[in-house]
């Protein structure tokens, strides 16, 4: 309230009027209201008004940011932020080599992009991720519930069935071998039923109803303020037909990148995002890179491509800001995504491996290794 | 557009219609912005007009993953799918082929593509209660003529390939009737099918679905190697047509694909063909690859270490049905043979 006249936002010329009339401070410009302004610096009413409105929003603004209240300009230390990431909670994969090179798992509160050529089983870690949300925190899980947002039609219930099947035994057996008050009693509410119940389902099917989707989902999670992950499956699919103007393509993603990012951050969600490979022809060979352009690839922060390898598929982490670049193999089972066995063991897996329904042994050992730390 | 039947303020309304905005496309393509610069709206106003037009667009859309497991309705359930005609391959693909989306063959050529595809307009035509869609189906030729001999051979020996149907249903069927031929030998043609004949007969019912035999073969002679990026573009278009039909009116489509020699391991790696000495991939690359739903390759080469048991009493044509890729399956494979009846697993 105290603000010298000089450092408000108005006209110079205004100002050198106010300075010439006398007027030093903000709150005796209040002090005087319109008319008694517009009568002794020799303008209209409306001016005045005007003027006197500005200056009573520079004045709440100012309020705002020292009594630190909430709004667009906060201010924190970088060893608050610190704190902050640290506790901050991660979605298991279940593939512990895979949550070791993302430094604990999918980080909540940001972007993660998954591109691989079709296949590889970004749909499989996709729907991994929605079940694995809801793991409850005595587990090490985050007790959330899933937004899955469906562009191509390749979430398979079914498929989901098996994978939460999977989970739910998981816990059950940690249960049992620790036998602890709070395990049993999460145990209750952690069911096949309740897990479907909590994945949202929406399926778009073209690039106006992703659009108009991702508008609603802000109010979405504040309905549903348990949601902690958000899945696009297809990002790109809308996307790379019925574009004639690439430049409104870029800034439609671009849009839609600005939103997740408010989403992810509002609402403490961790958004995962499944993209296509496309094949760059360079001069002397071609290679597959993610699709949707370069300027695509700023919208996530953390990026993990998949690959094959022979008959091998593989994750390397291509971009993260706190993680080093690194490559890991993973395995998709019946039961889902997971890491694969060290070779000693898989001596008289790797004859069965095209056919990996025949391993009902080795799922035992595998479960002992899913520990969480 | 009559923006009088949205939820909007009035003010908004004639902004609307003086700013000549004419659908809920353009309002969404335009940035917050342009749209203040183009109503003279405030921002506050913006943001209530998209929020507006996104809920009338997404209204009763969500569903929940329970909500689809337990649906057990004809017309919407996904455990809905197209059965092959033979218990064996059935299992194979867990009940059949799913009804959205496009589900490729892939094969050299004799591997039985052609045979599998007859079959399917066959079983399309059954009661829902085996494994049929009650409807009939579309076959898009694109090279070769319309085997309508093999079919009527077929057609004769219904009652011994589907033995689990009672005959009375069988013969109720007028199979050669609801099975819809059309030729299209280039892009053009091609392309004029699916926008205007396949809708329209989707639109009425008449078919539930659509066989492209092959689309590989389309795009054989009229692309050189230096116009990829054309031929990327029109796969990409013909692939989002086909699956705009496939989700509209829940039929499944089935494009036969033919194969090309695999140039380098690198290639045969990214198409996760993994057999080994498998130096074959399907041909029309990443580009096609990334519209599909499920993979499928028919091949003559039986899988080493498991053939020998198998082979020995069906001389010289037996087949292997390989799940390259699918949301729903593990890969794995099956034998099949190429019988008069029509295609038959062998367990």
């Amino acid at each position: 309230m105290q603000r010298e006249v000089g450092s408000l936002p108005l006209a110079p010329a205004l100002r050198a009027r106010l300075a010439a009339a006398g007027f030093q401070t903000a709150q005796e410009l209040l002090e005087t209201g319109p008319c008694g302004l517009s009568k002794e610096i020799g303008i209209s009413k409306e001016e005045a008004l005007e003027a006197l409105q500005v200056v009573r929003q520079e004045c709440h603004g100012d309020a705002a940011r020292t009594a630190g209240g909430s709004g667009a300009t906060r201010k924190f230390t970088a060893l608050e932020l610190l704190e902050e990431e640290q506790a901050q909670g991660f979605i298991i994969t279940f593939c512990s080599a895979l949550d070791n090179i993302l430094g604990g798992g999918v980080q909540l509160t940001k972007i993660t992009e998954v591109c691989g050529a079709p296949g590889v089983g970004k749909t499989q870690l996709c729907m991994q991720l929605a079940v694995d949300v809801q793991i409850p925190e005595c587990f090490g899980g985050v007790a959330g519930e899933a937004v899955f947002i469906d562009t191509e039609g390749s979430f398979m219930v079914d498929r989901v069935v098996d994978i939460a099947a999977a989970c739910v035994q998981h816990c059950q057996l940690i249960a049992e071998a620790q036998q602890e008050e709070d395990h049993l009693k999460a145990l209750e509410t952690f069911s096949l039923e309740s897990i479907l119940s909590h994945i949202y389902y929406f399926r778009c099917r073209d690039y106006i109803e992703l659009l108009a989707q991702v508008y609603l989902l802000p109010e979405f999670l504040s309905e549903h303020s348990r949601v902690r992950l958000v899945v696009i499956d297809g990002i790109a699919f809308p996307f790379r037909h019925d574009f004639e103007d690439l430049s409104l393509r870029t800034r439609l993603l671009n849009g839609l990148a600005q939103q997740l990012i408010m989403v992810a951050n509002d609402h403490k969600a961790a958004v995962v995002l499944t993209n296509q490979m496309t094949t760059r022809i360079g001069q002397s060979q071609s290679t597959l890179v993610p699709a949707l352009g370069e300027s695509w690839g700023h919208a996530a922060t953390v990026r993990v491509i998949f690959h094959w390898d022979n008959s091998q598929r593989l994750a390397t982490l291509y971009k993260s800001p706190s993680q080093k670049e690194a490559t890991i193999p993973y395995h998709i089972t019946p039961h889902g995504f997971r890491d694969v066995q060290p070779p000693a063991v898989t001596q008289k897996a790797e004859g069965t491996e095209m056919n990996p329904r025949k391993r009902p042994r080795r799922e035992e050992e595998e479960k002992q290794q899913q520990f969480q730390s | 557009m009559d923006w009088d039947q949205f939820d909007l303020n009035p003010r908004t309304v004639a902004a609307l219609k003086k700013a000549d905005i004419k659908s809920v496309k353009e309002i969404l393509n335009l940035s917050g912005a342009d749209l203040q610069r183009l109503m003279k709206l405030s921002s506050a106003d913006i943001q209530c007009l998209l929020k507006t037009v996104s809920l009338t667009l997404r209204r009763n859309s969500m569903v929940t993953a329970l909500q689809l497991y337990q649906d057990n309705d004809n017309l919407t359930s996904q455990r809905q799918k197209l059965s092959l005609g033979c218990s064996v391959l059935d299992n194979l693909l867990k009940g059949g082929i799913p009804l959205v989306g496009i589900t490729e063959l892939a094969g050299e050529s004799s591997a039985g593509k052609t045979q599998i595809s007859l079959q399917l307009c066959l079983c399309v035509q059954y009661p829902y209660k085996y494994g049929g869609l009650e409807s009939g189906a579309v076959y898009i030729c694109t090279e070769d003529a319309f085997p309508s001999k093999r079919l009527q051979q077929l057609i004769g020996q219904q009652h011994k390939l589907r033995a689990d149907v009672p005959a009375e249903i069988i013969q109720k069927i007028k199979f050669g009737n609801s099975i819809f031929v059309e030729h299209a030998a280039d892009l053009d043609t091609f392309h004029k099918c699916i926008t205007t004949r396949l809708s329209l007969l989707l639109a009425r019912g008449m078919v539930r679905l659509v066989v492209i035999d092959s689309i590989a073969a389309l795009f054989r002679c009229e692309f050189g190697a230096s116009e990829s990026v054309m031929k990327a573009r029109y796969l990409q278009t013909f692939g989002a047509q086909l699956h705009s039909l496939s989700t509209r009116f829940r039929t499944p489509i089935m494009c036969i694909n033919q194969v090309t020699d695999a140039v380098s391991e690198l290639e045969a790696a990214q198409c996760s063909c993994r057999v080994v000495g498998n130096r074959v991939v399907p041909a029309l690359g990443i580009t096609w690859a990334n519209q599909l739903l499920m993979r499928l390759m028919a091949s003559r080469i039986s899988l080493p270490g498991q053939a020998s048991g198998v082979a020995s009493h069906c001389t010289g044509s037996v087949r292997t049905l390989r799940v390259v890729f699918a949301p729903h399956l593990p890969p794995s494979s099956c034998y099949y043979t190429v019988q008069l009846e029509g295609v038959k697993g062998i367990k």
